[in-house]
């Protein structure tokens, strides 16, 4: 990544943390914006949020619409670094929120550790659509660890990508759905020379709450990746699990273990599963119209991430 | 008198321990439109294929020449590269993929025809009718450009509307533009608003019949089916 262009780009987030140290908070009418361990000394209910006093990490409270998206962004720079964030956003009640919240490695080599634990809270009637990007290094070690509330009436559609992988990554979310809540969950992870572990839980205990959770799993080049998904239904309620990998070396694996738990007899829950290989016709079919195996490769992949 | 574009001579090809083609000589030349017709299973699809380089067919015998080069054993997208295109009979779906933006990466034209452009935002061959496969098809070949193109089946399982236009895109972009064309058909629909130079009939695996009066040899198909094609082997 070209120092010149992060720092152009980066002009624009809300937040960004560099290493250990908060760069910019670009503040806006109705957000409040602090790192964690300020926003813990101001304000006493954000210790319900946290274990401790956080170290770092940001506090994001939307208390008003916005129509731009909130931009967070938190980055290493220096080798071996080791990054222990303490994230919390709350949205308030029947906001309308956009965030995309980019994690990255601004160079390739160094092998980094980067640790964020974080809440969400969408109060009663709020809506956040969530994009959560991640771009590391071939060799640092990653581990979100992220929980979604929704409150009743609440609405989430969250999509996770990561660009580009890292060494090894442990991505783990849960979601607390309550009454007449909805989540539309999208985890998107290739891995290349990676260990890629998704352990994702959505919880419905409300009456009427509804979700989706959704992975897309690519192995290229000697990955191996665990997807773990469950759908736990405590209320009347509706869940659907999708899980779907695609292998595109010999030397990659995938396991996807898709887990529907019932609690109530009026919830209603389905899934689907399948792992696969690229299709020898697609691929003849992409070259005869003058694409390489890797373009055709690469395309075929590319579209299956977005399927 | 025009060069031979494409020369195939005695091509045997195999697919799945199976015999498919079994010497099948053909010459096609600059500007020249020919049909090929054959009942289902006679290897017009394989023949189409195998010219394209599908690595699942493999030859066994026999050669393919494009302007005089020996290409039996290039990759599909160097055949591509020469301007050598195949409409696929039943193309496969390629989820995720918007159709422009395989255009976006392949096309050497820009095409402006009005009914194709609905397909554009939508995936290749993903929940398209067969009339929408078809015209992605014909729309894919037409932006690569190229001095040959093979049909294969583009007017099954159209109505007659959409085959009277399907027609009249083939001959306004390529047969007038002086493309050589292979149109291969099942049931010669088609050549009611096409006017081919040759006509073959395929029947196991051969190219048995070669004749330039198509409308001869159709009426004869329809009233005696292939077989008596047969009998043309002379002619070839």
């Amino acid at each position: 990544m070209d120092m010149r262009n992060v720092e152009n780009a980066f002009k624009k987030f809300n937040f960004w943390q560099r290493d250990h140290k908060v760069l910019q908070i670009l503040k806006e009418k109705g957000i409040e914006i602090f790192p964690s361990p300020k926003a813990w000394e101001k304000f006493d209910f954000v210790k319900i949020f946290f274990e401790k006093k956080p170290k770092e990490g940001y506090f994001i409270w939307v208390k008003r619409k916005v129509d731009f998206p909130l931009l967070t962004c938190i980055t290493i720079s220096r080798e071996k670094i080791s990054q222990n964030l303490r994230n919390l956003l709350i949205v308030e009640k029947g906001i309308k929120v956009k965030a995309k919240v980019l994690c990255a490695a601004e160079k390739e080599n160094l092998k980094a550790n980067h640790i964020a634990k974080g809440k969400i809270v969408l109060k009663a009637g709020a809506f956040l659509e969530y994009f959560h990007i991640h771009k590391w290094g071939k060799r640092d070690a990653v581990n979100p660890d992220y929980e979604f509330i929704l409150e009743k009436n609440a609405k989430l559609i969250y999509n996770y990508q990561n660009l580009l992988p890292p060494e090894n990554l442990l991505v783990r979310t849960i979601f607390h759905l309550k009454e007449n809540s909805s989540a539309n969950v999208n985890f998107v992870v290739s891995g290349t020379d990676s260990n890629i572990k998704i352990q994702d839980t959505l919880i419905l205990e409300g009456k009427n709450s509804q979700g989706i959770l959704k992975i897309r799993a690519l192995g290229k080049k000697n990955s191996k990746i665990l997807g773990q998904s469950m759908i736990l239904a405590k209320a009347p309620s509706k869940g659907h699990l999708d899980c779907q990998g695609l292998l595109v070396d010999d030397h990659s694996k995938i396991s996807l273990i898709p887990i529907l738990f019932c609690e109530n007899k009026k919830a209603q829950l389905t899934h689907e599963a399948s792992i696969g290989k690229i299709s020898e016709e697609e691929l003849t079919y992409l070259r005869m119209r003058g694409l390489s195996e890797k373009e055709a490769i690469d395309l075929i992949c590319s579209g299956f991430l977005k399927t | 008198m025009e060069k031979i574009l494409l020369e195939i001579k005695n091509l045997k090809v195999r697919a799945e321990r199976q015999e498919i083609l079994k010497g099948v000589n053909l010459k096609i030349k600059k500007g020249e439109f020919h049909v090929l017709l054959g009942p289902n299973g006679s290897g017009k699809t394989v023949l189409a294929q195998t010219i394209l380089g599908n690595p699942k067919y493999k030859v066994r015998q026999g050669k393919i020449i494009f302007e005089k080069k020996n290409i039996t054993k290039l990759s599909p997208e160097k055949r591509a590269k020469l301007g050598m295109a195949l409409a696929w009979q039943n193309p496969p779906k390629i989820k995720g993929v918007k159709l422009s933006q395989l255009l976006d990466k392949i096309s050497k034209r820009k095409i402006e025809l009005e009914e194709l452009k609905s397909l554009l935002e939508k995936e290749i061959n993903v929940n398209l009718s067969g009339g929408e496969k078809k015209l992605s098809e014909l729309l894919q070949v037409l932006s690569l450009n190229p001095k040959f193109v093979i049909f294969d089946e583009i007017d099954s399982g159209l109505d007659i509307k959409r085959i009277e236009k399907v027609a009249e895109i083939i001959k306004k972009e390529f047969i007038k533009n002086k493309v050589s064309v292979l149109l291969i058909t099942h049931r010669g629909e088609i050549l009611n608003f096409l006017k081919p130079d040759f006509v073959e009939v395929m029947v196991d695996g051969k190219i048995i019949c070669k004749s330039q009066n198509f409308k001869e040899v159709l009426k004869t198909i329809k009233k005696y089916g292939y077989e008596k094609c047969r009998k043309c082997i002379q002619k070839i």
